[in-house]
C-alpha cells in the first residue's frame, strides 16, 4: 500500500505542475521530495544525533548539498547511493523497512536534474500575507477566501459546484455553528427573507446563540482530553466541570483566542488574575491520574508532565513532540534536550503522582471555589484572626505589671508539673507484634520491627487545636525514610492526611497534612540524628495552620528548623487512622530497629520551659523556685511564656478566641469545593533530561526554554508559563495561528487545509492551499484572534455555499475533495446526531452548563453508572458524563474521541454498531415516540401533513412525492401490525422514562414513531449535505 | 499498482481510507469496495491492510485466556522446592539485587520467603510439573508449551496489562487484537473480527476498555465486547414490541429512500450506508446464533463443566470462544479477574483454579477433537508473576504474594506451537530468569509470527511515526515453534 501522502502528492503533481516546456514536470521539493527524505532517510540522516550514520544530515540544506550536486544526479554521491546497483551499497540499507521505489528514485533524479531546489519546511517559515489572487470567475467570490479556492479550481480545470439550496445551507450552517438542526420556523423565515442580508442574518443569529458555545466546547473537550473521571484503572469521579463551563462561556463571549490560550496555559500567572482565569488552567490538569495501590508516584508524576507537553505541542504547535522524550526527534528539528526544556515549564507545580485512595481530597494545587458571599465571609474571618494574632503577638513581647507581680509573688506557688497530659505510654509492658522490649531511658523501651505498629487511642487533633507530643527515640542507622509516629491512614494512599513525625534522609520532619504535597505544612531539622544515641523529641503545634507554628525540640532545645512546606488550607482529620501510631504505616517504611520510650501526648501547646522539663524533669522546679534576683533574662523569657500559656487570663482568652475564629474559618473553608489548577511552586523543582524518558534516570539539568527552531521567528525567550503563552500567541509565531485556523477550517469543511491537523511537521501532509492558510491566519491575528468573525467568513463564503452533490466525473478527478469544487459530505459528529434526535423530538432540555448529565447510555457502558432521572436524560451531549475507562458507549460508537489524550481530529467510520444505536437505543426510540406524539397533537388525523412535517423536521427540506409514498407505505404497514398486536404496541410505547400519552390513538402513535425511528437513520438526517 | 505491494508494510494510517477512493479513481466498482469499509470482514487479503501475509501462517486465529491480576507462577507451574525449605527466611539480597518492588511491599522491613502450600507432580509424557490445584490442565499438558521465563518491566496491573496487550505501558496504543484485525481482517463477514468476553461478577483489579481498544487505529478494529446479558452487542435487539416483520419493513423503507437518493448518481456515502444497515440486520441473526449455546450437546457441557450452562461464566465463555473460533473470528480474548492474591493466597488461588481449570483444559480438548487446534493458537496467562516472599506477615501457610515482573509463566497451545514442551527457566528461588528470557515484546512478536506476520512490518503511521505492536523491540522465540 502507498501512503495517502503519496497519492496526494501524485495528484498535486499532476494538477499543480503542468508540463514544463521540455515535457518534464517540475518537481516540488516541499511536497514531493522532502516527504521522501523525511520518511526514508531522516531516521539515520536526520536531526537525531544519536542515531546519525556516516555524519550525514539530509534535513539541512548545507549538509545535504555536500552530497548533492544540483543539476548532476550522476555526480551526486547521494543519488549514486540510492540508485546503486549493488544492493549492499544501495541506500536505504537492505534491512530498512522503508525502501525507495523505482518511481521515487526517478523523481529524486529529476529533482536533482532540475537544480535540486531546496526550501525550508513550510510550517517553520513565518506567515506572510499573500496577495489575494485575481481569478477569472470574479462573480463567484463572496469572500476573499473564495479567490484562493477559485484559483485552484481554475488551475485544475474545475468549475465551482452550483450553489446549494437554501434549505441545505441553513441546515448545514446551523449544525456547523450550533450543533443542532434549524427549526421549521427558522427555515421558513430564511426562505421568506429575500434580502441581501438573509444569509448574514442567519449566521449572526447562530453566532449569538448560546448553543454556539456548546457546539464549540464539544471539540475543545477532545483537545483538552476532558473527562469527568481520573482515568487509568480505578477511574474515580473528579470535579472538573466548572472548567468546561469556563470554555463554554469563553466561546460564547467570543474571548479572543490568544487570550483563551493564555488563560488556559497560564491564567494563574496573569497579574491580578481573577478566579475565572485561574480556573482556566484546569486545562493542564485534565490528563489521566493514577491511584492504583503500589504505584511509584514519581513515575506517574513525570507522565502527567509529559502529557502536558504532548497536549501543548499537539494542540497549539501541531507538532508531535512525544518522540523527543526518549531521543532526538527523527523528523523534525527538536532535540531531546529541547523536549525537556519545554517539559520544565510544566514541571513546577506542587503535585502528587497519585491521587488519594482513602480520601476525596482534590489533588493539589487547587482553587477553592467560593461564591462572592463566601469570599466576603472568609475574608472577614481572616481579618479577625489576623487582629487577634496581632494582639497575641503584642502580649507575648510586652512584659506586663501582672507578670512582674506573678514573678515576684505567685510564681513559687505554681505546681512544677507539665499540665495537659492526656496520654502516657511508658513501654514497661511488652509491646505488641514482634516488637521487642529492651532496656530504655526509663525502665524499658520498645524496639520496633518496622512492620508492627504500636497503636494508641489518642491524638485525633484538628488543625486548629494546639497539641504537643514528647517521646524518646533512638535510630539504629541513618534512615533514608522512617515513620516514627503518625496519625493517618496511609502514606500516598491517603496523601498522608493527618500529622506525622518522620525521619527523612537522617533528619526529623514534622508535618500537618491535608493532601501532600500541596496542602500541608512541614518543618525539618537541619542536622542529621546521630545513630544509636537517645534523643528526646518534643513536637509542639500552636493551631495556626502555619509552618511557623510547628516546632521540633531535641533534648529540650529548639534546633534550627527548615520550612519545607507552608500551605495548609484544609482539615487534617478524617480518612481513618484516627489515633497516634508508632513505628509503622500502611505501605510506608517503618522505623525498623528503632527504639522508642516514654510517649506523652498533650492537648495543648507546651511552653519551651515545659518542653525542657519533659527532657530533664527539673527545669520547671528550678526556675519556679529560683530567687527573683537570680533570674536571668533568658529565665524570664521562659517564665513569661509559661505565665502567658498557663496563668494570664487575658492571654488565654485570646487563645480561646483564636481557636473559635479558626474553627469558624475551618467551617467556612473545609467544605469548599476545590478544583485542580496550575500554581507555581515556591521553590522550583529542577528538571533533568531523562534517559529514554524514564523517570528514574535523570541526566543533565536543564532550564525552561523553547525549541531553537523558533529562535529567528519569535523574538522572545520565555522564562515561565505565562511568558511561554505570550511567546505562543506572539503574532510572529509561525504555528499557533495556522494550527488554530486550520482546525476551524476543518470544523466547517470537514477536513483541514492541512489534513494532518496533529502534525504540521515533516511527516505531516502539506497544506492543499498554503496561501489561503496564511491569508486566514494573518487576518485572524489582525482581527484580534476573533473566532466568530473567522467562522462567519467561512460560513458566508461561496466555497461553503456550494452544493455537495458529487458527479462521477468530479469523484474521479478529485476523490478526496482536495480542491473543494463541491461542499464536503460526511456523517455529523456523535453529539450532533444525538442532539438532533432530542431537539427534533422536543425532548431536549436546554440549560447552559452545570454538572454532567447521565443519559441512558451511561447505564449500559462497560462500567455502568446510574443514569439520571428526568432532565439529565435529555440534555445536550456535550454535558454527558465522561468516564475515561468506559466512555459513553453510544457516543463512542459514533466515533466520539475517547478523550484519553489530546485529539484534534475525529475519525469517521461506518459500522453496523452505529445502525443499532439509531434503530434500537432507548434514547432514539423514546424520542421517536415523542416526535410522533407531537405530530399527532399538531396534525390530528391528517397523516400526510404529519409525515411531511416529520420529513422536514429531520432533513430540513420538503419530501418529494416518491418519498412521501415510501413513508406512507411504511406507516400503513406498521399501523396494521400494531393494530393486530396491541401488546407489542404497548411495549414499544413504553420504552424510556417518558410516559406514553393518553387520549390519542396508540396504534397511530406507534406507527408514526416507527417512521420517525426509521427516518433518524436516513442519509440526510445524519449526513452533512 | 506499485512495485511496493509485495513488500507492503501497511505503514500508512490513511491507506485504508484512501484505498477505496483510489480504486474508485481507477474505475473499479463502488458497491463491493464500499462494503469492505464496513467491518474488518472478508478474507485476509481483502479485509486487512496486508495484501498478503509475510510468510505462511501456522495459526489463523487466537484465543487468549487472560488471567487478570497476575496468577502466581510459583503455585501453579513453576515448582520451587527450595522455597519450601527456606519458608519464613529472608529473601537474600543476592537474589533481589536491588530490584524495584511495588510500593505495597517495597517498604516492608522484612521479606520472608514463602513456599507453595500446594503439591506438585510431573504429569503426562512430557513430565511437566504442575500443581495439584490444576487437575484438569494436568491432563492436557502434553498439548501445551509452558513458557516459564516471561518477564516485563511493569509492576502494577494497569501498566502491565496495557503493556501485554498494546506493547506499551501507557495508554494510547492499539491492542494486539486490533493490530491483527487491522492486518488480517476477519474471516466472517457477519461477525466482528475481534471479540472480548469477560467473566461476569468477578471483582479484582478493574478491566478497562483500552485493553482491547484500537488506540490510533480506526475504531472498527477495536475489540467488540460481548455482554453476557440479553444483547451481546449494545442495542443488538429490536426494541421491545418491534417484531421482525416491523423491522424488515422499516429497513425496506430506509433502503427505498436511499435508493431514491442514488438515482441522482452514485454516492459512496449512501452505498456504504445501505450496506451498513444490511450488515446490521444480518448481525441481528448471526450474533444470537453464535452466542446461543443451547444447541450444544450434554457431552460438551460435561467436558466444560456445569458452569458452562450459566452464561457469562468463564466456562461458558470458553465454550463461546470455541463457537466464535469455528466461525472464523480472528481474535477472541477472555478475561477472568481475581488472580491478585496479595493476601490469603491459598484459598484465593484455589478458587480461581476451580473456576477456570476445567474449562481451559476442555477448550484444548474440544478444539483438538474438532481439528481446530491445529490452526488456533490458545494462550493462557496473566500480566506478571508473583513474589516468592510474603507480602505482609507470614503465618504458616496464611500469606499473600505481591506483584512480580521478573519472571512468570504462560502456556500456549495449538497453531504452530511445539506441544508437550517447556521453555525457559527461573532460578531456584523462582525470582529471576535463569535461562532463555522471553520479554513481552518477544511473546508478541511470536504471536504475530505464527499468524504469518513479521512484527516489524505491520506498522501504522501516526503523528509522523511508524508505530508497531512491539515498539522497537521483540524477537520471535523460534524454539517453541512446531
Amino acid at each position: 500500500m502507498k501512503t495517502l501522502a503519496y497519492y496526494l502528492t501524485l495528484i498535486l503533481v499532476l494538477v499543480l505542475f503542468p508540463s514544463l516546456s521540455d515535457g518534464e514536470e517540475r518537481v516540488d521539493f516541499a511536497t514531493q521530495i522532502k516527504p521522501l527524505l523525511s520518511d526514508r532517510c531522516f531516521v539515520c540522516h536526520g536531526p537525531d544525533e544519536q542515531e546519525r550514520k556516516g555524519d550525514l544530515r539530509l534535513d539541512l540544506k548545507e549538509d545535504a548539498l555536500e552530497v548533492i550536486v544540483p543539476g548532476k544526479p550522476q555526480e551526486s554521491l547521494f543519488f549514486k547511493r540510492i540508485a546503486h546497483e549493488d544492493p549492499e551499497e544501495r541506500m536505504p540499507p537492505m534491512d530498512s523497512k522503508r525502501q525507495l521505489s523505482a518511481e521515487e528514485i526517478q523523481l529524486i533524479k529529476r529533482w536533482i536534474q532540475q537544480g535540486a531546489e531546496w526550501s525550508d519546511h513550510w510550517a517553520f517559515n513565518s506567515i506572510k500575507a499573500p496577495e489575494i489572487p485575481k481569478i477569472k470567475n470574479q462573480a463567484w467570490i463572496k469572500d476573499p477566501l473564495d479567490a484562493f479556492i477559485g484559483l485552484q479550481h481554475e488551475k485544475n480545470g474545475f468549475q465551482p459546484a452550483p450553489e446549494t439550496s437554501k434549505e441545505y445551507w441553513i441546515r448545514r450552517v446551523t449544525f456547523d455553528l450550533t450543533g443542532l438542526p434549524p427549526s421549521l420556523e427558522e427555515i421558513d423565515a430564511f426562505l421568506a427573507d429575500k434580502s441581501d442580508k438573509a444569509y448574514e442574518k442567519v449566521v449572526d443569529r447562530l453566532l449569538a446563540s448560546k448553543r454556539y458555545g456548546e457546539r464549540m466546547t464539544s471539540d475543545w473537550l477532545d483537545v483538552a482530553r476532558y473527562s469527568d473521571t481520573f482515568g487509568y484503572q480505578v477511574d474515580r469521579d473528579r470535579y472538573v466541570w466548572p472548567w468546561r463551563d469556563y470554555v463554554l462561556s469563553a466561546f460564547n463571549k467570543n474571548l479572543p483566542f490568544d487570550q483563551f490560550i493564555k488563560e488556559q496555559l497560564a491564567g494563574d500567572l496573569i497579574p491580578n488574575a481573577d478566579d475565572n482565569q485561574i480556573l482556566a488552567t484546569t486545562f493542564n490538569r485534565l490528563h489521566p491520574q493514577k491511584v492504583e495501590g503500589g504505584s511509584v508516584p514519581e513515575e506517574f508524576r513525570v507522565e502527567y508532565v509529559a502529557d502536558r507537553v504532548e497536549t501543548f505541542s499537539t494542540a497549539f504547535l501541531g507538532l508531535a513532540m512525544g518522540c523527543a522524550r526518549c531521543h532526538d526527534h527523527k523528523y523534525d528539528p527538536i532535540s531531546q534536550k529541547e523536549y525537556y526544556q519545554l517539559f520544565a515549564y510544566f514541571n513546577t507545580i506542587d503535585e502528587a503522582g497519585l491521587y488519594s485512595y482513602f480520601t476525596n481530597s482534590t489533588p493539589t494545587p487547587t482553587l477553592r471555589l467560593k461564591s462572592d458571599a463566601q469570599k466576603k465571609q472568609i475574608a472577614s474571618i481572616e481579618k479577625e484572626i489576623q487582629s487577634t494574632t496581632d494582639q497575641v503577638q503584642k502580649r507575648t513581647t510586652t512584659s506586663t505589671k501582672e507578670f512582674q507581680a506573678w514573678l515576684e509573688a505567685q510564681r513559687k506557688e505554681y505546681k512544677p508539673e507539665v499540665q495537659g497530659q492526656i496520654f502516657h505510654l511508658d513501654f514497661e509492658k511488652k509491646p505488641g507484634g514482634k516488637n521487642q522490649s529492651v532496656p530504655g531511658v526509663q525502665g524499658k523501651a520498645a524496639k520496633l520491627t518496622g512492620d508492627d505498629g504500636i497503636q494508641t487511642k489518642v491524638g485525633n487533633f484538628n488543625r486548629n487545636q494546639p497539641f504537643s507530643i514528647g517521646i524518646w527515640i533512638q535510630t539504629p542507622d541513618v534512615k533514608e525514610r522512617a515513620v516514627v509516629l503518625h496519625r493517618s491512614r496511609a502514606w500516598t494512599d491517603s496523601a498522608s492526611r493527618g500529622y506525622q513525625l518522620l525521619i527523612e534522609e537522617g533528619r526529623l520532619s514534622f508535618s500537618l497534612i491535608h493532601f501532600w504535597p500541596g496542602n500541608a505544612i512541614r518543618v525539618a531539622t537541619k542536622e542529621k540524628l546521630t545513630p544509636k544515641k537517645w534523643y528526646h523529641v518534643t513536637l509542639t503545634y500552636d493551631g495556626s495552620s502555619r509552618a511557623s507554628g510547628l516546632k521540633i525540640f531535641l533534648d529540650g532545645k529548639l534546633p534550627p528548623l527548615r520550612i519545607v512546606r507552608d500551605h495548609l488550607y484544609k482539615n487534617i482529620t478524617g480518612s481513618g487512622g484516627n489515633h497516634i501510631r508508632l513505628g509503622e504505616r500502611f505501605r510506608d517504611k517503618g522505623f525498623k530497629d528503632g527504639l522508642v520510650d516514654e510517649l506523652k501526648v498533650f492537648d495543648r501547646q507546651l511552653s519551651a520551659l515545659e518542653v525542657k522539663n519533659l527532657f530533664d524533669e527539673k527545669s520547671l522546679k528550678t526556675l519556679l523556685s529560683k530567687d527573683h534576683q537570680k533570674l536571668s533574662s533568658e529565665d524570664k523569657k521562659f517564665l513569661l511564656e509559661l505565665y502567658l500559656f498557663r496563668v494570664d487570663p487575658g492571654y488565654q482568652k485570646l487563645i480561646k478566641d483564636l481557636y473559635e475564629r479558626r474553627s469558624r474559618r475551618s467551617k467556612a473553608v473545609d467544605g469548599l469545593q476545590e478544583i485542580m489548577v496550575m500554581e507555581e511552586m515556591k521553590e522550583k523543582r529542577d528538571t533533568f533530561v531523562l534517559n529514554r524518558g524514564a523517570y528514574d534516570q535523570p541526566q543533565a539539568k536543564v532550564e525552561s526554554e523553547v525549541p531553537s527552531l523558533f529562535k529567528d521567528l519569535v523574538n522572545k525567550a520565555p522564562k515561565n508559563r505565562l511568558e511561554l503563552a505570550e511567546w505562543l500567541t506572539d503574532p510572529q509565531h509561525p504555528l499557533t495561528a495556522r494550527v488554530t485556523v486550520n482546525r476551524f477550517w476543518q470544523m466547517m469543511f470537514g477536513e483541514g487545509l492541512v489534513r494532518t491537523p496533529e502534525d504540521f511537521g515533516s511527516q505531516g501532509l502539506p497544506p492543499t492551499h498554503p496561501q489561503l492558510l496564511d491569508h486566514l491566519s494573518i487576518e485572524f491575528i489582525r482581527n484580534g484572534w476573533n473566532v466568530k468573525a473567522l467562522l462567519k467568513r467561512m460560513a458566508l463564503s461561496a466555497t461553503y455555499r456550494q452544493s455537495s452533490r458529487v458527479t462521477p466525473k468530479l469523484l474521479e478527478k478529485d476523490p478526496e475533495n482536495l480542491w473543494l469544487a463541491r461542499s464536503p459530505s460526511h456523517r455529523w459528529q456523535a453529539e450532533m446526531i444525538r442532539d438532533n434526535v432530542l431537539a427534533t423530538s422536543g425532548l431536549l432540555v436546554e440549560k447552559l452548563g452545570g454538572k454532567p448529565a447521565r443519559p441512558y447510555e451511561v447505564a449500559v457502558s462497560f462500567k455502568p453508572v446510574g443514569k439520571d432521572r428526568g432532565e439529565g436524560l435529555y440534555r445536550r451531549s456535550v454535558y454527558t458524563y465522561w468516564k475515561r475507562t468506559a466512555p459513553a458507549p453510544t457516543m463512542r460508537t459514533l466515533d466520539a474521541s475517547k478523550r484519553d489524550v489530546c485529539r484534534v481530529k475525529r475519525e469517521r467510520t461506518s459500522s453496523p454498531l452505529q445502525a443499532f444505536v439509531l434503530l434500537n437505543d432507548p434514547q432514539v426510540v423514546e424520542a421517536s415516540r415523542a416526535l410522533g406524539e407531537k405530530l399527532i397533537q399538531k396534525h390530528g388525523e391528517k397523516n400526510e401533513a404529519a409525515l411531511i412535517e416529520l420529513f422536514r423536521l429531520l432533513t430540513s427540506r420538503k419530501p418529494k412525492a416518491s418519498e412521501i409514498k415510501i413513508l406512507q407505505t411504511l406507516y400503513e404497514g406498521q399501523l396494521k401490525g400494531f393494530q393486530a398486536d396491541p401488546k407489542s404496541r404497548d411495549q414499544y410505547l413504553n420504552v424510556g422514562e417518558k410516559k406514553a400519552p393518553k387520549g390519542i390513538s396508540l396504534d397511530r402513535l406507534a406507527a408514526l414513531a416507527t417512521v420517525a425511528n426509521m427516518l433518524y437513520s436516513f442519509d440526510e438526517s445524519v449526513t452533512k449535505r | 499498482m506499485n512495485s511496493q505491494a509485495n513488500r507492503c508494510t501497511g505503514y500508512d494510517a490513511l491507506s485504508q481510507l484512501s484505498r477505496r477512493r483510489f480504486l474508485e479513481t481507477f474505475g473499479m466498482g463502488l458497491g463491493g469496495v464500499a462494503f469492505s469499509q464496513l467491518f474488518n470482514q472478508a478474507s485476509a487479503s481483502e479485509g486487512g491492510i496486508l495484501n498478503q501475509v509475510h510468510h505462511r501462517p501456522k495459526a489463523k486465529r487466537v484465543i487468549f485466556l487472560c488471567q487478570s491480576g497476575g496468577p502466581s507462577h510459583l503455585d501453579l507451574f513453576d515448582h520451587k522446592p527450595l522455597l519450601k525449605e527456606k519458608h519464613g527466611t529472608e529473601l537474600p539480597d543476592s537474589i533481589r539485587k536491588g530490584q524495584r518492588l511495588t510500593a505495597m511491599s517495597g517498604n516492608q522491613a522484612s521479606l520472608p520467603l514463602a513456599g507453595s502450600p500446594f503439591k506438585f507432580e510431573q504429569r503426562g509424557q512430557s513430565g511437566a510439573w504442575i500443581s495439584e490445584i490444576l487437575p484438569h490442565t494436568a491432563k492436557v499438558v502434553d498439548q501445551l508449551c509452558f513458557v516459564k521465563s516471561l518477564y516485563t518491566e511493569a509492576i502494577n496491573h494497569g501498566p502491565a496489562v496495557t503493556y501485554i496487550q498494546t506493547g506499551s505501558q501507557f495508554p494510547g496504543r492499539p491492542s494486539m487484537g486490533a493490530w491483527l484485525s487491522y492486518g488480517l481482517g476477519s474471516e466472517n463477514k457477519d461477525l466482528p473480527g475481534f471479540v472480548v468476553l469477560v467473566t461476569k461478577n468477578k471483582g479484582g483489579q478493574p478491566l478497562v476498555s483500552r485493553f482491547w481498544g484500537s488506540g490510533f487505529l480506526p475504531s472498527r478494529f477495536q475489540g467488540v465486547r460481548f455482554r453476557s446479558g440479553k444483547d451481546p452487542v449494545l442495542y443488538l435487539s429490536n426494541p421491545s414490541g418491534v417484531s421482525g416483520q416491523s423491522r424488515r419493513e422499516m429497513l425496506d423503507a430506509l433502503k427505498a429512500l436511499h435508493d431514491l437518493q442514488l438515482e441522482n448518481g452514485a454516492d459512496p456515502l449512501i452505498e456504504t450506508r445501505i450496506a451498513q444497515y444490511e450488515l446490521a440486520y444480518r448481525m441481528q441473526m448471526s450474533i444470537p446464533e453464535v452466542t446461543n449455546l443451547s444447541d450444544e450437546p450434554d457431552s460438551i457441557y460435561d467436558l466444560y463443566g456445569k458452569d458452562a450452562r450459566n452464561p457469562g461464566t468463564y466456562a461458558a465463555n470458553c465454550l463461546l470462544a470455541r463457537r466464535l473460533a469455528e466461525r472464523g473470528v480472528r481474535f477472541i480474548q477472555l478475561y477472568h479477574q481475581g488472580w491478585d492474591q496479595h493476601g490469603g493466597l491459598m484459598g484465593g488461588i484455589k478458587n480461581q483454579c476451580r473456576e477456570t481449570d476445567q474449562a481451559s483444559a476442555a477448550l484444548i480438548q474440544d478444539l483438538s477433537q474438532r481439528g481446530l487446534l491445529e490452526d488456533t493458537l490458545v494462550i493462557w496467562g496473566g500480566e506478571f508473576g508473583r513474589t516468592n516472599y510474603s507480602q505482609g506477615k507470614l503465618n504458616g501457610n496464611n500469606f499473600g504474594r505481591d506483584h512480580h515482573p521478573r519472571c512468570f509463566t504462560m502456556w500456549m497451545a495449538g497453531g504452530g506451537i511445539q506441544p508437550g514442551t517447556s521453555y525457559g527457566q527461573t532460578d531456584a528461588f523462582g525470582y529471576n530468569v535463569a535461562e532463555n528470557p522471553v520479554h513481552l515484546h518477544d511473546f508478541q512478536a511470536t504471536i504475530l509470527h505464527l499468524l504469518g506476520i513479521d512484527h516489524e512490518r505491520l506498522t501504522f503511521k501516526y503523528q509522523g511515526r511508524h508505530f508497531r505492536l512491539t515498539d522497537v523491540h521483540g524477537k520471535v522465540i523460534k524454539p517453541i515453534l512446531a
